[in-house]
């Protein structure tokens, strides 16, 4: 088991850099750089400068050339600092010579979105579960076209429409919810206990829409996997011996039916960290989807970089993990009769 | 979770308070707008957008600035000379400048200010014009004067446009990098206070404050980058101040009674204009009757109406309307097919295999329409193809993505015809965009104009500080300019805004220099101001 652990996290290193040079050549073959946007097609911005500026970047040089400095920096851990966003850090916060303490542009936007995206998967758990499971103890009957219409609805319903709408609802006609950003104006000077109540609220609407976006996946998965359990034999078995049916259904069937999930779950892990551009706009939360959108917009690479680089990281761990979870959960992998 | 028990929220009952009462100006009041992005930093030449500068503006002087009727007046300059071989130009500071510091504001932070902008090392692209200054100094406290090797009439614009930063904070600092740029201190109305990354940025009055004192004690800019989000939270009276689009003026406002209790609207003339541009270097755009044709078949009073819901205005220059710039005898051209038709035949264009398109040699006559992604642009595009269409024109149409766009099309000049803008300026010097010299890819000058007259008359208000000498250059440029049509001048859209009622002392209707002119005179009388959380 170590071995293979071992080779797993071994195998991470090529991998990443076979990622990296990808992404990082893809990048480059979107046209356009830092200079070209278009709030810099002015007349008062001359060509000469904008050469300059390139120069400044290293954005003259050869791809590969830039590929190989991103390298030499990387191999130290160092993520750069961005083009358009005054040379702020793209990872971790650095300090100058003065003491000033500049933020890394990831470091702030990742706990916003990593608290929604962890908030709307526990969401999304605690009623796509119990829904699964129902759709397949009922199934064709009205409950289960009940929850498959509904949960589809939701997949198939635009989420910017209901955010929208939900907006105007809860916090125009009715002052029950704020509208948009992540707290409210006073926030520092207001109790910890009303602060909590204040970010809640905030994230109500953001953690519900995402929520209710992602049910259905999930929902079906366990409603399909709970189906191919219940006509297993050890299920008749437990049945026939007279073991209550609770203790059938959530003792036995759903915890085989799990299983899958797992793998679904070690995937969603990178998934964690990207955050829904339209919802992070749409609320005004500066989150990851937002700086991501932004920095391909602005084509602010050491920004893009950073996010691709670091979502693929999480992906492999995640994969990793995964691995390892379905191992200890299953233990016909862990004795190698099914690999 | 979400009941309602312990509002912290700036809901006033609004519905009850009567706004329509009159109050003499009182200080106080937070002024609570909306933008759609977030500067990256508040050292303008640096940062270059417009997030940037819209706060930086309220934080930092300038030498000059423009007053109501945009005309040139002192900022941080009492008053300036121009010498007699009008090379050098002298600045006068106003008396007993500060910094909100408290620390003196001299000739010194100017000259320091110029070092900056024109340093190789630092990063900004509006360094060229300050470069052309060969001589530089600071004889005394209160004195800057600049030599430049010949005449530059858009020098004083430029002296209009630079922030005046502090070298006392400024002179061991990485420009580039300086944590000033999120903490800046400047001399302006207003200092910053508190800047949320992603958030919001608070500014307070600046006690020091070079221009007296504004009466609204603290601006508040709330990031939201939606647009639909921020009509919300302007209907909910949770912002003061937002841009609006032509359909949430022209559409949801009137439908919405309750809306225009609270809020007024205003409108004014914009900042930008909209053109049809050729590629005068293809066939047959080389011919001055086709572009002309083309002129006379696109009905701009309906580009007007249908894209931007009546809420624009045709223009004939590329300078603002009612400014002394723009040349008042001048007429855009009539929509008038009959004259179109006319024009192309005399070019040689008639429709010979009777296919409903105009041919010559046996080609016909299409061409492709390129802009960018604007939805605005777009729809324009459309109503143009339409228009060209019933006189024999076959135009396509193609969208793209502004970096390829201006990669692969505009700058090796791949196209036959862009929609696209350009500002109408405050200072009157096109020399960029219009100019033959300025043709080489990556230049403004991308239609390839080439009309040696323009060139001279460019060349000629470039060398003239007098600006009535420098009115008739301009005056007669545009004069060609119209008749010769490398462009077509289609549409200059206002700019709309929506203000809440409690803000007052706001100019209705606006002067040339808009709405924001007299910001520093705004006030929210006490009755009026929201409920606000006490600080600290």
């Amino acid at each position: 088991m170590l071995i293979y652990l071992l080779k797993r996290f071994l195998w991470m290193i090529p991998l990443l850099i076979g990622i990296s040079l990808i992404s990082f050549f893809i990048m480059h073959l979107a046209p356009g750089d830092i200079t070209t946007n278009e709030a810099s097609f002015n007349p008062k911005a001359s060509e000469e400068s904008r050469q300059k500026l390139r120069e400044l970047y290293s954005l003259d040089k050869p791809v590969i050339v830039q590929y190989g400095l991103w390298m030499k920096r990387m191999a130290t851990l160092d993520f750069g600092t961005s083009f358009a966003s005054h040379q702020r850090p793209v990872f971790w916060q650095t300090k100058d010579k003065d003491g000033n303490i500049s933020l890394g542009m990831i470091q702030e936007a990742l706990p916003i979105t990593l608290l929604i995206n962890v908030l709307s998967l526990i969401l999304i758990i605690a009623v796509a579960l119990p829904l699964g499971v129902v759709s397949a103890l009922k199934q064709n009957q009205l409950a289960d076209r009940g929850i498959t219409l509904f949960v589809f609805i939701g997949f198939a319903i635009p989420g910017f429409w209901v955010a929208l709408m939900l907006m105007y609802w809860t916090g125009v006609q009715h002052n029950w919810l704020p509208i948009s950003g992540l707290e409210s104006l006073g926030y520092e000077h207001m109790h910890w206990y009303a602060q909590i109540t204040d970010k809640l609220k905030h994230l109500f609407l953001p953690v519900f829409i995402s929520g209710i976006t992602g049910l259905a996946g999930i929902s079906l998965f366990v409603r399909n996997g709970m189906l191919e359990v219940l006509h297993q034999d050890y299920i008749t078995t437990a049945r026939a011996k007279g073991l209550h049916e609770n203790r059938v259904v959530y003792g036995h069937a759903l915890r085989n039916a799990l299983l899958p999930l797992i793998t679904i779950f070690g995937l969603s892990i990178p998934g964690l960290i990207g955050g829904s551009v339209i919802a992070e706009s749409i609320f005004a939360i500066p989150g990851m989807g937002k700086l991501f959108y932004d920095a391909v917009l602005m084509r602010d690479f050491p920004v893009i970089m950073g996010i691709l680089t670091i979502g693929a990281i999480l992906t492999l761990i995640g994969n990793l993990l995964a691995d390892i979870a379905y191992a200890w959960a299953d233990p016909r992998v862990r004795r190698g009769v099914i690999q | 979770m979400i009941s309602c028990g312990e509002s912290t929220s700036n809901h006033l009952s609004t519905n009850t308070i009567d706004y329509s009462k009159n109050y003499p100006p009182n200080d106080g009041g937070t002024l609570i707008d909306a933008m759609t992005g977030e500067p990256s930093g508040l050292i303008a030449m640096i940062a270059g957008e417009s997030a940037a500068s819209a706060i930086a503006s309220n934080i930092f002087n300038s030498l000059l600035k423009y007053d109501k009727n945009l005309d040139l007046t002192g900022e941080l300059a009492q008053s300036w000379e121009v010498s007699k071989d009008q090379k050098t130009i002298t600045f006068h500071l106003k008396p007993n400048l500060k910094w909100a510091d408290n620390q003196p504001l001299t000739s010194d932070d100017v000259l320091f200010t110029w070092q900056k902008v024109t340093d190789e090392k630092t990063r900004t692209p509006y360094g060229s014009d300050f470069k052309l200054v060969t001589k530089a100094e600071a004889p005394d406290a209160s004195t800057f004067r600049v030599t430049y090797a010949a005449p530059y009439a858009p020098a004083l614009d430029t002296w209009a446009g630079l922030h005046i930063l502090p070298k006392h904070l400024l002179k061991d600092q990485d420009i580039n990098t300086t944590a000033f740029a999120r903490n800046p201190v400047g001399s302006h109305y207003y200092k910053l206070d508190n800047w949320k990354n992603g958030q919001y940025l608070r500014l307070t009055r600046n006690v020091n404050a070079s221009q007296g004192q504004a009466k609204i004690d603290s601006l508040l800019s709330r990031i939201i980058p939606d647009k639909a989000a921020q009509f919300l939270e302007l209907s909910a009276d949770n912002i003061d101040f937002m841009g609006l689009n032509p359909i949430q003026y022209a559409r949801i406002f009137p439908a919405r009674p309750e809306l225009n209790k609270n809020i007024a609207l205003y409108k004014e003339l914009g900042n930008s204009y909209t053109y049809l541009g050729f590629n005068l270097k293809r066939k047959p755009f080389d011919d001055v009757r086709v572009r002309q044709a083309i002129n006379y078949a696109i009905n701009k009073q309906e580009i007007i109406d249908g894209v931007l819901l009546g809420l624009g205005e045709p223009v004939a220059s590329p300078y603002k309307p009612g400014t002394r710039w723009s040349n008042p005898a001048l007429k855009p051209y009539p929509y008038d097919p009959n004259k179109a038709k006319a024009l192309l035949k005399a070019a040689g264009y008639e429709d010979h295999d009777g296919d409903g398109i105009l041919d010559k040699d046996g080609k016909p006559f299409t061409f492709e329409i390129l802009t960018n992604q604007n939805k605005e642009r777009e729809m324009t595009g459309v109503l143009i193809q339409r228009r060209l269409k019933e006189i024999g024109i076959d135009a396509n149409i193609r969208v793209l993505e502004w970096a390829s766009f201006l990669g692969r099309f505009i700058k090796p000049k791949e196209f036959d015809v862009v929609v696209l803008g350009w500002s109408l300026s405050l200072d009157p010097d096109q020399y960029s965009i219009w100019h033959s010299s300025q043709q080489a890819p990556g230049q403004f000058n991308f239609i390839s104009y080439n009309n040696p007259l323009v060139d001279k008359l460019l060349e000629a208000g470039r060398l003239e500080l007098d600006p009535d000498k420098r009115m008739k250059i301009y005056h007669e440029f545009s004069k060609i300019l119209l008749e010769d049509s490398p462009i077509v001048f289609l549409s200059a859209g206002y700019g709309l805004t929506a203000i809440h009622k409690r803000v007052r002392g706001i100019s209705n209707p606006a002067p040339p220099a808009g709405i924001g002119h007299n910001t520093y005179e705004w006030y929210i009388p006490k009755n009026y101001a929201r409920t606000e959380i006490s600080e600290h």
